[in-house]
């Protein structure tokens, strides 16, 4: 089976309320992977819109998809939100008590099976993001890889670590269930 | 490894949908895009990537330097050659030594240019009446090496002859020949001089300059005539008349001060007849090499080498530029790399944290 998608051609005008409204899934979905926790996933995305707004008149497509500067903006947002979340953590050294990285209130939301959601829970930011980028909004491996700054290669090797771990993971949860 | 098709299927299955308050809040952030954020003149700004921004100012600045180069370049060949002017500022330079000299007594020059005949210093004809200082500068242009070397010759033959004698004599060969020589003839024998050293080559240039020294020489001997009275005077004084001892003390003193400034009286008036009785004549003999005499060259030649000397400033102040800015790049470079290094390994650690 092929992982690829067809590529976007939205090399046109359309207005922000229009993409907004036809990427909002995609960049909800990419960043409740990223952070597994649904409510941070919310804010974020409406801070990655926030910026996009402000934004939208540099938008060039000639340089990529409306999608793919959507999920570079949402990206940069969650990234930023790490470090900030990491320098406080440091700061206030209650790095366990309060990660909410170990809460066990259901990150993911609705419409995950709970073996998908802790097999997910086990995965990094990092082999999240990729099984996002490439299974679940079906980007490109070119595309991913501009997104993430890394090669193409480094992409297919990356999803395939990932979805490795997760199917050990799955069969695991069955196993014990 | 192929990943399974059931995994994947589910991972899509279950695709996450924004919750309807989010998208909400999104439709609201968007109804407020007609509202125009950007300013009128954002369109105006041209948007150009990196790349292509070299590849437009390259060209630009290379078709500038060459424009600037060629409009200098044209404007400047009107302006006179190099040698021209370095020939024209060496004229400057000796008119304005000439204006210093301080005007003991009118000085009367007469100056002929390339092309002069020999004749031409007849037109100003020493006065065999008078005490004059007279001095002449004479170039003249030889064929070669050896031209320079018989000239030299025979300018020591005339001066000899004419009952001269040689200052200074200065000859080089071969490549870049030239002779300086300075010498002394006597005032009566000048005009024969200057038309026998005429004769050696082409006359590049003659100048003959006479200072009248006859009311220097009047007044010194005046003041001789005078001193030698008062000496005489006080001789007889000293040798006829009973004087007290004091008296005789300062006539003594006195006649000793006189006789020291007519000492003094007579050395220059010997010195000033002598200056009126030789005259003092600077040859030089130059070939066409040495003069560095080119033929003129042509509006295009000029415009040319104006338009090089402009391209070589330019470049010379590009590298130098480019050698004060090259560490300061270096610097925001490797800053810049080392940044963004930074940046990427703390995402790849918070990304494997979270």
């Amino acid at each position: 089976m092929s992982l690829d998608a067809p590529r976007s051609a939205d090399l046109d005008a359309r207005s922000f309320a229009t993409v907004a409204e036809e990427l909002l899934d995609d960049v909800y979905g990419y960043l409740l992977y990223m952070t597994k926790n649904w409510a941070l996933a919310e804010d974020l995305t409406s801070e990655t819109f926030e910026t996009a707004l402000r934004r939208w008149k540099r938008f060039d497509p000639r340089r990529g998809t409306h999608r793919a500067w959507l999920l570079a903006i949402a990206r940069s947002t969650a990234l930023d939100w790490f470090r900030a979340d990491s320098r406080r953590r440091k700061r206030e050294e209650r790095a366990d008590a309060e990660d909410p990285r170990h809460d066990r209130e259901p990150a993911f939301g609705e419409g995950f099976s709970a073996e998908l959601e802790e097999a997910l829970r086990a995965l990094t930011a990092g082999e999240r993001e990729v099984v996002a980028l490439r299974v679940v909004l079906e980007l490109d491996g070119d595309e991913t890889a501009a997104l993430l700054g890394i090669s193409p290669t480094a992409v297919s090797t990356r999803l395939h670590r990932a979805l490795a771990k997760l199917e050990e993971r799955m069969r695991h949860h069955d196993a014990v269930a | 490894m192929t990943p399974s098709p059931d995994l994947i299927q589910e991972l899509r299955a279950s695709r996450p949908a924004a919750p309807a308050d989010l998208r909400w809040r999104v439709r609201e952030l968007a109804a407020s895009e007609a509202t125009p954020t950007a300013a009128p003149w954002s369109k105006l700004r041209l948007r150009l990537p990196a790349r292509r921004f070299v590849l437009v100012a390259l060209p630009a600045a290379t078709v500038l330097a060459l424009t600037t180069a060629g409009v200098l370049g044209l404007a400047r060949s009107d302006a006179p050659s190099a040698e021209v002017l370095r020939g024209e500022l060496a004229q400057t330079d000796k008119d304005s030594l000439e204006s210093a000299v301080p005007e003991t007594a009118p000085v009367q020059t007469e100056t002929f240019g390339a092309g002069a005949t020999p004749g031409a210093a007849d037109a100003i004809a020493p006065d065999a009446n008078r005490a004059q200082q007279i001095s002449a500068t004479l170039t003249v242009e030889v064929s070669d090496s050896d031209g320079v070397s018989d000239a030299a010759q025979k300018a020591l033959d005339l001066t000899e002859r004419l009952g001269g004698h040689v200052v200074s004599a200065s000859v080089v060969t071969g490549e870049g020949a030239n002779a300086a020589i300075t010498l002394r003839v006597p005032v009566a024998k000048v005009q024969e001089a200057i038309v026998g050293l005429s004769a050696l080559g082409s006359i590049v240039s003659q100048q003959v300059s006479i200072q009248d020294l006859q009311a220097t020489l009047d007044q010194l001997e005046r003041r001789e005539r005078s001193v030698r009275a008062q000496i005489a005077v006080l001789v007889a004084r000293l040798e006829s008349e009973p004087l007290d001892a004091e008296t005789r003390a300062r006539l003594q003193a006195r006649l000793q001060n006189l006789r020291a400034e007519l000492r003094v009286l007579r050395r220059g008036l010997a010195g000033t007849r002598a200056e009126a009785r030789m005259a003092t004549i600077q040859l030089t003999v130059v070939t066409p090499e040495s003069t560095g005499a080119v033929a003129p060259q042509s509006r295009l030649d000029r415009t040319l080498d104006e338009a090089v000397n402009v391209l070589v400033w330019e470049a010379v102040i590009a590298l130098a530029i480019l050698i004060i800015a090259a560490p300061f790049a270096l610097v925001l470079l490797a800053t810049w790399l080392g940044r963004r290094f930074y940046r990427r390994r703390e995402e790849e650690r918070l990304l494997a944290t979270w």
